[in-house]
């Protein structure tokens, strides 16, 4: 999957969980886009349920920003 | 010293009556009932299909994140507080409330997944909004609360030990202000299976409003029921100094434990539960001129908590009336004694004596004046209002109206 389509794809299950400004920056600390330590959890649930993956607790405690998602996502799924 | 005194300034309650303690009021003066078929999941397997349902339309949008039961309690807090008005310290402010059951809505939805659809993984939030202090916390967060909290659980007493200790951490200087009650959301079809189970549920009969029938012959088991009551309290002083409105005052608390059978109830413990908040209040027992009965509608609790009310009110048992407003909301758990504080404060304030629905005597061994099925106006002072919970749990509160507070 292409990045830039993957990242689409990401961010509109953010906004599914929580109401996000409209340009971010992927690299800015969640706490920025207002995102707490549950609406994290709660998002990567979203994407594990959406995508069929699961992202091992060591890989999502390392997560900081949108980017830390968007590749522990791609690390889980089929190239 | 002379012990502070703890008044009620503040009042919210939700249930099947409605939203608010005026739709409790008009409800209580109309001597109107709102047990139905359950609507807000499909009930057609369920043996007992009917509860005292809060509406789903009447707290649409606010709170989604919460389970129903801690919904019920921010909508009573925000009402008793904003009742209350805005000086209260949240640094002094503790949250006292009770729970039976819960966040079992959560709770169900998850197991459901697990169980049922063959998911492996549970929702994030299964455990912080199923936790059974949920209600509570959320209480504090929404009102930047510091002071003490915690929450209890002891089945159909729970909001009366809630209010109660509540009044007592005021009492000995823990905290200035409390907002206490008590929530639970029971109408979920495994919790419903599981008092069909107990075959205590009344049948509808046709007519679910007249299935749950307190201290009547006919009666035929509780109607469950779902919601949140809740109170801001604080000193008697406080109310005064910041010109606060007094509710009525928790002017006593009595607690006992049957200590015996886990769900058949005694006379000895309730009886000594009321003793107990008369005592608390530095009251006589013949300044009791109203009982706001636990009256479940139950065979086993009915009679007992009739005998219990002869041997606290000797001569006087005939003449003091007696009322249960399960009939009317259904059995609401560890928010009874909350919803049911809430309903007979703002009734009694204005005059009514709430009544016992659905009621045809004929129980010799239910002989008290119940105020059948149509209110009565009244001036009562002084009254106790009974939560006696399964395990031998008895919780009594002494409350002075506000005719009573001087």
């Amino acid at each position: 999957m292409e990045q830039k389509q993957l990242e689409e794809q990401i961010l509109e299950i953010v906004r599914q969980e929580k109401t996000i400004p409209e340009h971010l920056d992927l690299s800015a600390p969640l706490a920025d886009a207002g995102i707490d330590s549950l609406d994290a959890l709660n998002i990567l649930f979203a994407i594990e349920e959406k995508f069929g993956i699961h992202i091992p607790d060591d890989r999502a405690r390392a997560i900081r920003n949108l980017d830390d998602i968007v590749a522990a996502v791609r690390e889980q799924i089929p190239q | 010293m002379k012990p502070r005194r703890v008044v009620v300034t503040g009042i919210g309650v939700i249930s099947a009556l409605g939203r608010g303690a005026r739709s409790h009021l008009d409800a209580a003066v109309a001597g109107r009932g709102a047990i139905r078929f359950i609507q807000n999941f499909d009930p057609s397997n369920l043996i007992c299909r009917i509860g005292g349902e809060v509406p789903d339309s009447l707290m649409a949008g606010e709170h989604p994140s919460a389970d129903r039961f801690a919904r019920f309690a921010l909508i009573a807090a925000e009402e008793a507080v904003a009742q209350s008005g805005p000086a209260i310290d949240p640094a002094r402010t503790a949250v006292l409330f009770g729970t039976g059951m819960g966040g079992t809505t959560t709770l169900e939805s998850s197991y459901e997944r697990l169980f049922s659809a063959g998911q492996t993984r549970m929702p994030p939030m299964t455990i912080p909004k199923a936790m059974y202090n949920a209600a509570t916390s959320a209480i504090a967060s929404r009102f930047g609360a510091t002071g003490p909290g915690y929450t209890v659980v002891s089945a159909c007493a729970s909001a009366n030990h809630a209010i109660g200790q509540a009044a007592h951490w005021i009492r000995s200087g823990l905290c200035e202000t409390a907002i206490t009650g008590g929530s639970d959301a029971p109408l979920m079809p495994g919790i419903i299976r599981g008092w069909e189970a107990l075959r205590v549920l009344a049948s509808d009969d046709g007519d679910p409003s007249t299935a749950c029938k307190p201290f009547s012959v006919d009666r035929r088991g509780l109607s469950l029921g779902e919601g949140a009551g809740a109170l801001v309290l604080e000193t008697h002083e406080s109310a005064i100094r910041r010109g606060a409105e007094i509710l009525g005052e928790i002017a006593g608390f009595g607690l006992s434990m049957d200590g015996g059978h886990l769900t058949d109830p005694t006379v000895e413990g309730p009886l000594r539960a009321m003793e107990g908040a008369v005592r608390d209040a530095g009251a006589r027992i013949d300044e009791v001129d109203y009982v706001n009965a636990h009256g479940t509608a139950t065979k086993a609790n009915d009679p007992t908590e009739t005998a219990a009310l002869h041997r606290l009110l000797g001569a006087r048992a005939a003449r003091v009336p007696v009322s249960s407003t399960k009939a009317m909301h259904g059995h609401a758990m560890g928010a009874s004694g909350a919803i049911e504080l809430a309903l007979a404060l703002v009734a009694l304030n204005s005059g009514t004596i709430p009544a016992t629905l659905n009621w045809r005597g004929g129980d010799p061994d239910c002989d008290l004046d119940y105020v059948p099925n149509e209110p009565r106006a009244g001036a009562v002072r002084f009254f106790l209002s009974n939560s006696f919970g399964f395990g031998g749990m008895n919780a009594v509160l002494a409350v002075r109206t506000t005719r009573g507070v001087e």
